[in-house]
């Protein structure tokens, strides 16, 4: 979810109306946005709905709200003019990076917060709805520093251009190893022979998609008055929704739109292109959905409401949206708009009628049958987490070479592997709490998974109970005792044979059985106790339930 | 206090000091322990408890004993300096100085110490020319008629003169010892008189007693309990809710694209061992292949892009209690029917005082024929007065790729003020049409962990697995 930063004056001069702190607050609930801070003027809006691209900008923010709030009714529109520039996209991107779309943006008024919110649109888009470049990469150019027609092609490494933050050519296999883009992006067309390359009719290079711009017309700067637009990925109909998104912005600011030729093998495209799309609404299904019995009047209303618009076809509406809305494939994407448009608080709730009864499963009713035995020997519950290591749950307990289900990306050395018993966890408790008053007197009831390459996931889940016992007065007969009472409560039948734990004192432990379930019981041995950094006696019983 | 008073609130012992005191002189604790019947701890005890009462005069006076020093102690147990020299020489009669200080286990200072006074007494010579020292018969006899261990040892029955050197060394030193003799003063006898009258002994109610720590069920626990029963009582059915899950019930069952951001590493976990898990039948595979690549059944144009079976098998440690939702919507769903599962989650985040690495989430759904958006903000308005205790309630829109339309429940909780209490949305008609399901789903999620900290009264997150006893101990039982 991209948090978006937006000047409250800013949007308000684009919106074309004041707000208070709460309207504004209340008003971003129209866009999704939760305000997540405050600094003085400047807002940073959670914007939760990661298929609305068009909405992460001051300028997206302001025409969606200017639609809601009624100051536009309607379609938001955009005027194209032919700019005459055409690109030519060679088709040795094919594997590379084969698609790309362009604009041009003339008398655009460059002042810091319209820099601001065109590198934050950029960032965001390119991020989130680019999947971090890979699918949508974008540049903007000084168009005043481009000579004529551009050209997008598969070029040499050897190729040399002086890339933005740098004085010098560089190589564009240099580039890749070098420059802080370079590193950062470069995994995405490294493995290629060739890499893309955008220049114009003299040769000179505007940039390096999706890497880094040139130092030349890639530089923005306070005088910049036309600007050249280019989106390159490998969806034609992203990248378009992309540039879209962009143009929609920089006239929002004042920019005049216009198009660029493509030439691609011979076909012709241009972009960028305002176009809609319709999607059929079944107007009973959308009152049966929403529980609101709104006329076909009200519901052509809303849709206006909501930057659409609509015309009754018999049951079902034809609705008409801008085609840069990417998240409508399907009615119930329209019948949210609306009723977010009707608001949702003015809608009374109802409550909900079922003759349907509840239940615990019946492993939650008996594991806490399980908690009520142990409280009713005086222990104290406690709850540890699933996640562990292998220095717990195996070097410390001197095992080794033990197979657990383990992470692929871990973010930490202590949270590596998912736990095979609990015991280790809570030697690791007693050592945190040495201080408070003996006798400690311990249980947990918790998960522990095992490699069940037979089980619908590989693993098989336990459930365990756990006691831990520290006192020096307690042993394994005392223990034996605990065991004994919980098993003879529970009605579980059990055995116990000898038991070749090396965490255990020999003689003083036992391995459990109950039916196919399994367990361990005894006194801790002192090397183990050492491990934990114990001095005091410990005795464990853990059993599957 | 009157005297009857007094005699009442006497212990056994009390009584059975004041009557071996009475008509006698001054008593210390171990004449008065052996005259009442009682150990010389409890005659201590008494002697202050009726010192208190005023019922006894206390006299103190000083005496001078012998004890040893911490030093001396040490030296006790682990020999002096010259014993241990001898001790050594004794198996080995000849050794040099080096060895002599290894075997010994001596440092230079205590060396020197040892030497001196062992060729003082004659018990060692130094051998000439060498760096080398041997026992002398005189020092074996001193040895083999050393009966009574060290020289430290019961130092308090020895005289001053026979340990000036030990007092030098540090290792000795003379203590004032305090003696404490009672004697019975006229009070005292007159509450003798009064212990016939005495038919029970009354306690002091008000004093300090031992503290006990019972066995109980930790805080957190007892709170996921009580929303447990709370949801039963609302009609809903927990489902099964499994640690690691297969990416098809936490991402592909609910329409979120294989390529979403969200699917990526650092957002969720994922499994080295066991990586790939089984899928359901192939029908219920080819439908949530149909809904991502063409809306399948639904009037949805899909995602527009070639699902892989492969990604949907990979496992993961669950990262969303809606991961369990969709396996019910897969596996024996009754409709109608409400769900729920308070599940066990993990997201690779840092662990601190505002977040954890596995925390629960409590999720569910309601599916009927019937189901409308109101009767989703009717849920959500009866959530909030149940768990938040809250009458307002307000709704705002928000985005779960796997529902539409979708709303954020905020609640005044009558404490915390407003507070985001959940989400909720109706699952989308991707998932409910190519399932085969009709009517429509209402699906929540409660945001527990918020509450479970009002509740236990705790503004750091981590304790909700408190790794504290001492707290655990002390904490209140989670009262509804």
């Amino acid at each position: 979810m991209p948090t978006v930063e937006v000047e409250k004056k800013d949007l308000e001069k684009l919106i074309g109306k004041k707000f208070s702190k709460q309207e504004l607050e209340d008003a971003l609930m129209y866009v999704k946005g939760e305000v997540d801070a405050w600094e003085g003027n400047l807002i940073k809006v959670d914007m939760k709905d990661t298929n609305r691209p068009d909405l992460w900008s001051s300028e997206g923010i302001a025409r969606e709200l200017k639609g809601r709030l009624g100051i536009r009714k309607g379609l938001p529109e955009y005027k194209v003019k032919k700019s005459g520039i055409s690109a030519e996209v060679d088709s040795g991107l094919k594997n590379i990076r084969p698609k790309a779309a362009y604009a041009i943006a003339k008398g655009v008024k460059v002042t810091d917060e319209f820099i601001r919110q065109m590198v934050q649109l950029q960032e965001k888009i390119c991020m989130t709805f680019g999947r971090k470049r890979d699918e949508v990469a974008i540049g903007l150019f000084d168009l005043d520093q481009v000579h004529g027609n551009v050209r997008y092609y598969a070029a040499d490494k050897g190729e040399e251009f002086i890339p933005l933050e740098y004085k010098v050519k560089m190589r564009l296999d240099e580039i890749l190893q070098e420059h802080p883009k370079g590193k950062e992006y470069g995994h995405l067309i490294a493995k290629f022979d060739k890499f893309p390359l955008l220049t114009d009719s003299k040769g000179d290079v505007l940039s390096m998609p999706p890497i880094i711009n040139s130092a030349g017309s890639g530089k923005i700067t306070e005088k910049t008055r036309n600007l050249f637009v280019d989106v390159t990925g490998f969806n034609q109909e992203k990248i378009n929704t992309a540039l879209k998104i962009i143009c929609m912005a920089l006239a929002d600011r004042g920019g005049k739109i216009e198009s660029v030729e493509i030439k691609h093998k011979g076909k012709k495209l241009t972009t960028p292109e305002f176009g809609t799309k319709k999607i059929s609404v079944d107007l009973d299904s959308a009152r049966k959905m929403s529980g609101i019995d709104f006329s076909n009047k009200q519901f052509l209303s809303l849709i206006r409401k909501s930057g659409m618009v609509g015309k009754i076809k018999g049951k079902k509406a034809e609705v008409t949206y801008a085609d840069y809305r990417r998240d409508i494939i399907h009615a119930v994407d329209v019948i949210e708009d609306i009723l977010i448009s009707e608001g949702f608080n003015s809608i009374k709730p109802e409550q909900v009628e079922m003759d349907v009864i509840g239940h615990e499963r019946e492993e939650s009713i008996y594991l806490d049958k399980v908690r009520d035995v142990c409280v009713g020997l005086g222990l104290q519950e406690i709850l540890t987490f699933v996640l562990s290591s292998r220095e717990r749950q195996e070097e410390k307990i001197g095992l080794k070479g033990e197979k657990f289900v383990e992470l692929a990306n871990p973010v930490s050395l202590n949270w590596v592997i998912m736990r095979k018993r609990l015991y280790p966890e809570h030697l690791g408790f007693l050592f945190r709490n040495k201080n408070a008053d003996y006798p400690q007197r311990i249980f947990e009831i918790g998960r522990a998974l095992e490699l069940g390459p037979g089980n619908e996931t590989g693993v098989e889940e336990k459930e365990k109970l756990c006691i831990v016992v520290s006192d020096r007065r307690f042993g394994f007969t005392q223990m034996k005792s605990v065991l004994d009472a919980v098993c003879s409560n529970l009605g579980i039948k059990y055995s116990i044979s000898d038991s070749g734990n090396p965490a255990f004192e020999k003689g003083k432990s036992g391995e459990i059985s109950m039916g196919k379930k399994r367990g361990v019981l005894g006194e801790i041995n002192q090397k183990t106790l050492n491990e934990f950094g114990l001095e005091m006696p410990v005795s464990v019983m853990e059993i599957e339930l | 206090m009157d005297l009857k008073a007094i005699a009442e609130s006497l212990s056994k012992i009390e009584q059975d000091s004041l009557k071996a005191l009475s008509g006698g002189g001054k008593m210390n604790a171990a004449e008065l322990g052996e005259k009442a019947g009682v150990g010389i701890d409890s005659a201590r005890r008494a002697m202050a408890w009726m010192t208190e009462k005023n019922l006894v005069d206390l006299s103190e006076s000083g005496e001078i004993m012998l004890g040893l020093t911490a030093k001396g102690k040490n030296a006790l147990e682990e020999g002096l300096p010259e014993e241990r020299m001898l001790n050594s020489l004794s198996g080995d009669e000849r050794q040099s100085f080096d060895d002599l200080k290894k075997s010994a286990e001596l440092d230079q200072q205590e060396f020197n110490i040892a030497l001196g006074l062992n060729k003082r007494n004659a018990y060692i010579v130094i051998v000439p020319g060498k760096q080398e020292i041997e026992i002398t018969e005189v020092g074996k006899d001193f040895l083999s008629g050393k009966s009574g261990g060290s020289a430290l040892s019961g130092i308090e029955n020895k005289d001053e003169s026979e340990v000036g050197d030990l007092i030098k060394r540090g290792l000795v030193e003379k203590k004032e010892i305090i003696e404490r003799k009672i004697k019975i003063n006229a009070s005292g006898e007159k509450v003798i008189s009064q212990l016939g009258n005495v038919k029970e002994r009354k306690y002091n109610i008000h004093g300090e007693v031992p503290k006990i720590f019972i066995g109980k069920k930790q805080p957190y626990v007892q709170f996921l309990n009580s929303v447990r029963r709370k949801l039963t009582e609302l009609g809903f059915k927990e489902m099964y809710a499994p640690l690691v899950v297969q990416e098809f019930y936490n991402f592909d069952v609910l329409f979120q694209p294989q390529n979403h951001p969200a699917r990526s590493w650092s957002d969720t976990y994922q499994l080295k061992n066991p990586k790939l898990g089984k899928l359901p039948d192939k029908k219920v595979i080819k439908a949530v292949k149909d809904a991502h690549e063409t809306g399948g059944v639904s009037a949805s144009s899909g995602w527009g892009y070639s699902w892989l079976e492969e990604i949907a098998a990979k496992l993961m440690p669950a990262a969303h209690g809606t991961a369990h939702s969709a396996r019910q919507l897969i596996h024996n769903l009754k409709v109608p029917g409400k769900y729920f599962a308070i599940a066990r989650c993990f997201r690779p985040d840092v662990l601190d005082a505002t977040h954890l690495i596995e925390f629960n989430q409590c999720e569910g759904f309601i599916v009927g024929e019937d189901l409308n958006f109101k009767h989703l903000l009717g849920m959500l308005k009866q959530f909030a007065i149940e768990f938040a205790g809250a009458e307002e309630v307000k709704f705002y829109p928000d985005y779960y790729p796997f529902t539409e339309p979708s709303v954020q429940l905020s609640a005044k909780h009558p404490d915390l003020g407003w507070i985001e209490l959940g989400g909720s949305g109706m699952f989308r008609p991707e998932m409910l049409e190519n399932l085969g399901i009709k009517g429509q789903a209402i699906a929540w999620g409660i945001g527990i962990d918020r509450l479970a900290m009002f509740k236990l009264g705790i503004k750091d997150i981590r304790y909700l697995f408190s790794e504290d006893l001492n707290w655990l101990r002390n904490s209140k039982m989670v009262l509804d």
